[in-house]
């Protein structure tokens, strides 16, 4: 799979990491997806980046300055209230697409 | 979205913040690969090429952060910076214009906030009114304090009424006597205006009384200057007319009412036993009861006076009342002024607005092929249409910056012009004043920008072959810009033709009477003097005395009033003898003159005697006393009759009757501008303490000044000298308005109509050098050089023609605002407006003469070769 991620997937997958694991810098957050997507999904800086302060633009994440667990000061992003209630609304959203594909491609109308 | 738009205020910040993110990053990615085995220099590289372009990052990060319209907004900006600074001449004429457009307008818009839209500086100033009595019907007169009492005490709908009157007293605490204004003030004075005493307190009930002390209150200019600004000057006291009054408090800095130059205010003594209902002198003010309307205080206080009527018929009869907004009272005249010159400013802008809509236009056309790359480089029209408005406003932000000194300068002209326009003085440049300078320039912006924008986003599709095609289409467009200048400008020249014209005439009206080389000022005097009523007498007659004796003066009076400067005092008079019912009351002028007041106006006296100055003691309250009445009194009133000898009496006068001595000429008292009318002048040297002194020179009247001072400082060293002005000057004063609109509006309609000729130039210069090549063919292949001089000649003179037009139908709606402030000319005057058309079609042929006759001598060899 290509590293392009569509913007709506990427933010509903930072927002779901984030309810899932609590408070996390970017690097963990990039592992996180990685490991979760299984090696597919090699997030690149340039894409996180700008998500996450999108997102935090958007007031779905706030970001505080705290201490890695290498001893180094790095920016956590916690989930807001808002954000949670999103996380709602966009899964929602997306087993709609989702189902709505589903049926697309499951009756291939014409054909070769 | 309101994230993102703080966050463009702090990119720099939100910078740092990725960077120590990615420090980080990179830092924990090189530990990995180092846990597996990797050599120092090795691991960084690794973690290096796992992050990939930092740059590219950076980036990405700062367009998430960025708002782009604003960076569009931005980058416009600069861009039309740069685009004025191409093409210097057209960016100077254009910000040139605009400030002359925008900072008159303002400057005008600032005397018109100031004098006719702030509140007076009192608190709930709304509520504040001018109660006015009115005497037979028609005139106003002033108020006896009594009544004013007695409205206060049976009125309802004031919280208060109160009242003052002005007058000049001399200081005696320091050395030298000082004239200083003071106002007697009734009871309630300081409630009224709800302004308490910076320092101490107001006037105590029992201050009004009589037997009290007396006592007053200071100005702070008069705290500052007299007492130094002493903290202790409470309970000190300063002298008037050698009576001490100890001061009891200070004002604050800005209460200067009822006049400017107030210093001193002290209380009047309500329950004198010599106080009449027949001694008018208080000018009345009160403060409506909150939520109570004008028309509920007029009918209220209407009811209080139809009471008082019953109970003192003798008096109070013929009294009637009104009740009006005291900013009304105030503002006077000036309102119809201002909106002209409001009127006339805007016209102006219009003018300077089209003009740049023109140059624009013509600009635009030079820029197709700009444009045209643009659309085909990908842009949109939108995005087009924005950059376009946005150079046109950039070019409107600097016009109104240049327009503030233009306004400075203007509003400077106001007050030399001006000055006596109430409130003028507060107007100044403030926060209010830019906000509407700003509003301006957008307006402007949209004004002359739209079109031009417009127009030139949508047919610029061709990117080669410019010009050529869409000549033919824009000539209309043009044309008719340049139409709506001239035609405004028509309009706006009409009208300061108009009052020009009014102007002359106004100037060259016979008064009647003689302004020049009289100089006119006041002695200063107080109404405490009357007491002893024949020394006032003998003092005035004494000083009129000494006066005559200066080398240089050829007659002195004294008077009520002076002479053209538009006071009014009617009266209605009785004949003693008696005149049959039917015949209309007799309504005059009553003006108290000294009998040497003939002379020194010269005024003839036409029939009888000059009237002659009592005996002392003979000039007091109810003895008999000269009269002179003017030819139309006698003409009006007595026709038919020998006036001589009968005897006249009047309500409004202290004197039983005074017998007819004479008839003088029909001398225009009330203003230069109005018609004679039937005037009683009583002949009593003294009709106040303080009344004018006028003296005949006979060389400039000005030249008299010092001697005048030196004697009245040997006979009369406890007095002051002041208010010293030649008649001529006061009498041009009270033309002030009318000198102001004519002025201005003059400078405005010549402004208007360069403006017009400078379009007329610009769009025929324009048309001409599109049609070069054509002009060069034609005169190539045999056109007479006369034909192509005429063709473009024909092309403007039927515009400016067609504009005339329209400019004089437009003039007939301008000249309804006009009509009253006009003298001896009417609105529709044939021969001023023909001349505003002869002189506007002159200049415009002028104006296209020159690029006309660039085309018809253009060299046609010259021109095919160019291309």
């Amino acid at each position: 799979m290509s590293r392009e991620v569509l913007q709506g997937t990427l933010d509903l997958m930072v927002l779901r990491t984030l309810d899932a694991m609590g408070p996390q810098h970017g690097l963990g957050l990039a592992r996180r997806i990685l490991q979760v997507s299984e090696g597919i999904l090699n997030l690149n800086q340039g894409t996180l980046y700008p998500a996450l302060l999108r997102l935090e633009q958007r007031r779905w994440i706030r970001s505080r300055w705290g201490i890695s667990e290498n001893n180094r000061k790095a920016k956590f992003y916690e989930l807001t209230a808002r954000g949670r209630k999103q996380i709602g609304e966009e899964t929602e959203s997306w087993e709609s697409t989702v189902s709505l594909m589903a049926k697309f491609l499951a009756r291939p109308t014409g054909g070769e | 979205m309101w994230g993102r738009f703080i966050d463009v205020f702090r990119r720099r910040r939100l910078d740092a913040d990725l960077d120590s993110q990615l420090a980080h990053h990179l830092d924990a990615l090189e530990a990995e690969y180092r846990t597996h085995g990797l050599a120092p220099g090795d691991a960084r590289a690794a973690a290096r090429r796992d992050m990939g372009g930092l740059t590219q990052v950076r980036d990405a990060y700062r367009d998430q952060h960025g708002v782009p319209v604003f960076e569009t907004v931005w980058r416009n900006i600069r861009f039309a910076v740069r685009a004025s600074r191409r093409t210097p001449g057209l960016t100077a004429t254009i910000v040139f214009t605009l400030a002359l457009g925008i900072g008159a307008n303002s400057a005008v818009f600032s005397a018109i906030d100031t004098v006719l839209l702030r509140p007076l500086s009192f608190p709930d100033a709304d509520q504040l009114v001018r109660v006015i009595q009115t005497q037979d019907g028609a005139r106003d007169t002033w108020i006896a304090s009594l009544r004013l009492e007695d409205w206060n005490r049976l009125s309802s709908s004031f919280a208060a009424i109160t009242g003052y009157s002005v007058e000049d007293a001399s200081d005696t605490t320091g050395d030298l006597p000082v004239r200083v204004r003071r106002a007697r003030v009734s009871p309630r004075f300081v409630q009224v205006w709800g302004v308490a005493p910076a320092a101490g307190r107001g006037f105590t009930d029992a201050e009004h009384r009589l037997g009290a002390s007396p006592v007053a209150l200071i100005s702070d200019r008069y705290w500052r200057n007299r007492f130094g600004a002493d903290p202790s000057v409470l309970g000190k006291s300063v002298r008037l007319s050698g009576r001490p009054y100890a001061i009891v408090g200070v004002m604050p800095i800005s209460f200067r009412f009822p006049e400017r130059d107030v210093d001193i205010w002290s209380p009047e003594v309500v329950n004198s036993p010599y106080t009449r209902r027949q001694f008018q002198t208080y000018i009345g003010v009160g403060r409506l009861k909150p939520g109570v309307s004008l028309t509920q205080a007029r009918a209220d206080l209407a009811r209080v006076q139809t009471e008082l009527a019953e109970q003192y018929p003798d008096t109070d009869r013929q009294i009637g009342t009104r009740v009006e907004p005291l900013k009304e009272t105030m503002i006077g005249g000036a309102r119809g002024t201002l909106s002209l010159l409001f009127a006339a400013v805007s016209v102006l802008l219009l003018i300077a607005c089209t003009n740049i809509a023109a140059l624009l236009l013509s600009r635009a056309a030079r820029r197709e092929q700009e444009i045209a790359v643009r659309y085909a480089l990908g842009a949109t029209r939108a995005a087009v249409l924005l950059q376009l408005l946005t150079e046109v406003g950039v070019l409107a932000l600097a016009g109104a910056a240049a327009g503030v000194f233009v306004s400075l300068a203007v509003s400077a002209g106001f007050r030399v012009l001006a000055p006596d326009l109430p409130r003028l003085g507060e107007a100044g440049l403030d926060a209010r004043m830019l906000l509407y300078m700003m509003a301006l320039a957008v307006l402007a912006a949209l004004v002359c920008g739209l079109f031009p924008a417009v127009r030139s986003s949508r047919g610029a599709a061709a990117l080669a072959g410019t010009g050529r095609a869409h000549v033919s289409a824009r000539h209309p467009l043009l044309w008719c810009l340049v139409g709506v200048q001239v035609a405004l400008s028509v309009t706006l020249l009409a009208s300061a033709g108009l009052l020009l014209r009014s102007f002359d005439k106004l100037s060259r009206v016979d008064p009647a009477f003689d302004s020049r080389h009289v100089l006119t000022f006041h002695v200063s005097g107080s109404y405490d003097e009357v007491r002893d009523y024949d020394r006032v007498v003998q003092r005035i007659h004494r000083t009129l005395d000494e006066l005559t004796t200066l080398p240089g003066v050829a007659a002195a009076a004294t008077s009520a009033s002076l002479p053209g400067v538009g006071h009014r005092n009617p009266a209605e008079f009785h004949l003693v003898e008696g005149r049959a019912a039917s015949e209309p009351a007799m309504v005059a002028e009553w003006r108290n003159v000294s009998p040497s007041y003939f002379e020194t106006t010269r005024i003839p006296v036409l029939a009888g005697e000059r009237c002659q100055p009592k005996p002392l003691g003979a000039v007091r309250a109810g003895s008999t006393i000269d009269v002179m009445v003017n030819r139309s009194f006698a003409d009006t009133y007595l026709p038919g009759r020998s006036p001589v000898g009968l005897h006249l009496a009047t309500n409004a006068s202290i004197y039983r009757a005074g017998r007819i001595s004479g008839i003088v000429g029909d001398a225009r008292e009330l203003g230069i501008d109005r018609e004679p009318v039937p005037t009683a002048y009583f002949c009593d040297s003294i009709p106040s303490p303080f009344p004018w002194f006028l003296v005949r020179t006979i060389g400039q009247s000005t030249s008299v000044v010092g001697a005048v001072r030196a004697k009245l400082q040997a006979i009369e060293p406890l007095r002051s000298v002041y208010d010293v002005a030649p008649l001529d000057e006061r009498i041009g004063d009270a033309y002030e308005q009318n000198r102001l609109r004519t002025i201005v509006i003059s400078v405005f309609a010549v402004t208007a109509l360069s403006l017009a000729c400078l379009g007329v130039w610009g769009t025929l210069s324009y048309l001409v050098t599109l049609r070069r090549r054509e002009i060069g063919l034609r005169l190539s292949l045999g056109a007479p050089r006369v034909g192509i001089l005429s063709h473009f000649l024909g092309q403007a003179v039927r515009v400016a023609v067609i504009a005339c037009a329209c400019g004089l139908a437009l003039s007939a709606v301008f000249a309804r605002v006009l009509s009253s402030m006009l003298y001896g000319v009417s609105a529709s005057d044939p021969a001023t407006l023909s001349s505003v058309v002869a002189i506007v079609l002159g200049v415009a042929v002028l104006a296209a003469l020159v690029p006309a006759a660039r085309a018809a001598l253009a060299e046609p060899m010259r021109i095919l070769r160019e291309e």
